[in-house]
């Protein structure tokens, strides 16, 4: 891994970075405070028959305890899109975008392995996602301290959390990677990540909102992320498993790949 | 790397690359000394950027083999890059960076210090006030300069440059030949691809010339230039005496003026036709032009010339 790359890669994204952890933090505190406000609101609605239980939960969470708003602040569209900006959009477009521009070329003539370049940018863009979780998290326990209802999770299981997120997300991020060492333009790549992660993000949707369909959340990598059960003390190991091997898969296939490709005049 | 360096920087064997039936090149044999300024013609899509791609290691070999200052390109390309300067064709920079950052970034990387850049960055024009800018505001011309600058600022042993004037004004680009003929008087090495027949005859050792990847010939330049015809046109007072024109080839007599091409000694031409009713004499100087468009014509004229 080259520190210089390292640095240069986080440097290209410092202000979209900075911006996205403005937001992680301001969305994470929100999420207790909606909790502590409608938690009450919402039971009674449900209890009463006059809304579907199904409808008031979103993936693996709810709005009726703190661990499943967690969970629901996690998975909702808005925390994916922020971590997505790293792990899927940047992800891809990192090398394919530099081949297109001709960059690459420019970086390649340098004393650098290909592997030594592709290592530095996966390690800057799992450390940009790593922020991006660590703010939403850290602005979920912020919020809980203003609500005052801390004593409602065990935040000694926060790290864990933070690591099976870490997981879930270095999947995607090493997915896209692997989709832009293997082509030539951004397009192509960004599109197929995309594909991954609305597969991925539609199949858990599908089976926590329809009973019948639950089964395809047993194919998403979303479903082996659940806030709410590690913060209930019941992480289960085979998601972590689970998360890993699926952002070590793709990351095997870069290493593979990446050395061995012609890279032509870019046209 | 241990004893003498070796006399060839670059040395191929049967360098060979296809892309799936496209043959990009076809065994190619070639050596570039030390201290040598090597040109490498062809014409648009010929594989001279294939063959820089493949002696750097963006594209690996079909068949066949290289080494670089000694070191194969398999199986040492970082080092090679290290010891190279390399200016890619149409070169592309971060627009998001100025002059200075890029060149800052790239030579950090490189791990060398840049040792040339204050006085390539005098020589080519580009005040600290340029270097300060955004890269995106460059003209195409600014942009060939920084890229002209990445490529040696580390003074490298070996230089490698495709299209390097690609873009210079004239006035620059006779600034960057005098910063080769620096280089060649330094001992340095300089491989460059152009399809500019001027500058290959103003700069290099030697040339090959390669067409459909395959290679054509391979020149000294200084022995083609003192080989290739010259074009010669004499005026008389009166009707010219064809029988004193030794070595004149192609003539053609209009009125009292005879043009024709002359091959071989100008010293013993001019002595033979020295006469008082020679009017005018014009000797246009010896060019490659010629000898290099064989190689560019059709593929069946291009057999006949080899």
């Amino acid at each position: 891994m080259s520190g210089r790359l390292l640095r240069q890669t986080l440097r290209w994204q410092r202000v979209r970075l900075i911006v996205i952890l403005v937001a992680g933090i301001a969305w994470g505190v929100l999420i207790p405070i909606i909790y502590g406000a409608f938690s009450e609101v919402f039971r009674d609605l449900v209890d009463s028959g006059a809304f579907p239980r199904e409808l008031m939960n979103f993936g693996s969470g709810s709005l009726f305890t703190l661990p499943g708003a967690v969970t629901l602040g996690l998975q909702h569209p808005l925390a994916i899109a922020m971590v997505a900006i790293f792990a899927v959009g940047a992800s891809a477009t990192a090398v394919a975008g530099e081949r297109a521009s001709g960059t690459l070329e420019v970086l390649l003539a340098r004393p650098i392995s290909r592997l030594t370049l592709y290592a530095s940018i996966l390690g800057a863009l799992l450390l940009a996602v790593l922020l991006v979780l660590g703010a939403i998290l850290g602005g979920m326990i912020g919020g809980s301290v203003l609500q005052g209802i801390t004593d409602e999770i065990d935040l000694g299981q926060m790290p864990l959390v933070l690591l099976n997120g870490f997981g879930l997300w270095a999947a995607f991020t090493t997915f896209g990677l692997a989709a832009s060492v293997s082509f030539d333009r951004p397009g192509p790549a960004i599109g197929v990540s995309l594909a991954y992660l609305l597969a991925n993000y539609f199949l858990e949707i599908l089976g926590s909102l329809w009973p019948d369909a639950a089964w395809t959340q047993d194919y998403s990598l979303f479903h082996h992320f659940n806030p709410g059960q590690i913060l209930t003390g019941e992480l289960q190991a085979i998601d972590l498993v689970i998360v890993f091997v699926a952002a070590l898969v793709p990351m095997i296939f870069a290493i593979v790949i990446f050395p061995r490709r012609d890279l032509a005049a870019p046209a | 790397m241990e004893g003498t360096p070796p006399t060839a920087v670059i040395s191929t064997r049967g360098l060979t690359k296809h892309y799936g039936s496209v043959e990009a090149l076809t065994s190619l044999t070639l050596e570039v000394n030390r201290g040598e300024i090597y040109g490498f013609l062809g014409p648009n899509g010929a594989g001279k950027s294939t063959m820089i791609r493949t002696l750097l290691g963006f594209l690996h070999a079909t068949s066949g083999g290289a080494t670089v200052l000694g070191m194969d390109i398999a199986l040492d390309s970082v080092e090679i890059r290290r010891l190279t300067g390399y200016l890619p064709g149409g070169i592309s920079l971060y627009d998001s960076l100025t002059g200075e950052q890029v060149l800052d970034y790239l030579v950090d990387l490189q791990g060398r210090e840049p040792r040339r850049r204050a006085e390539l960055c005098d020589r080519l024009e580009l005040p600290g006030s340029v270097l300060r800018r955004k890269v995106r505001d460059y003209s195409r011309g600014m942009r060939q300069k920084i890229g002209v600058v990445q490529a040696l600022q580390h003074d490298p042993e070996l230089a490698i440059l495709d299209e390097p004037t690609e873009g210079l004004d004239p006035l620059m680009q006779h600034a960057f030949y005098r910063i080769l003929d620096d280089l060649r008087r330094e001992g340095r090495t300089v491989f460059f691809s152009s399809h500019v027949l001027s500058e290959v005859e103003r700069l290099c050792d030697r040339v090959a010339i390669i067409r459909a990847g395959r290679l054509m010939a391979i020149h000294d330049v200084g022995e083609l230039l003192a080989r290739r015809r010259r074009r010669v046109m004499l005026r008389w007072r009166g009707t010219p005496d064809l029988s004193a024109l030794p070595g004149l080839e192609d003539v053609q007599v209009d009125g009292n003026r005879v043009i024709g091409m002359l091959s071989g000694e100008v010293a013993g031409f001019v002595r033979a036709i020295a006469s008082p009713s020679l009017e005018d004499l014009t000797i246009e100087p010896a060019s490659l032009e010629e000898a290099f468009l064989e190689y560019y014509a059709p593929a069946e004229d291009a057999e006949k010339a080899t």
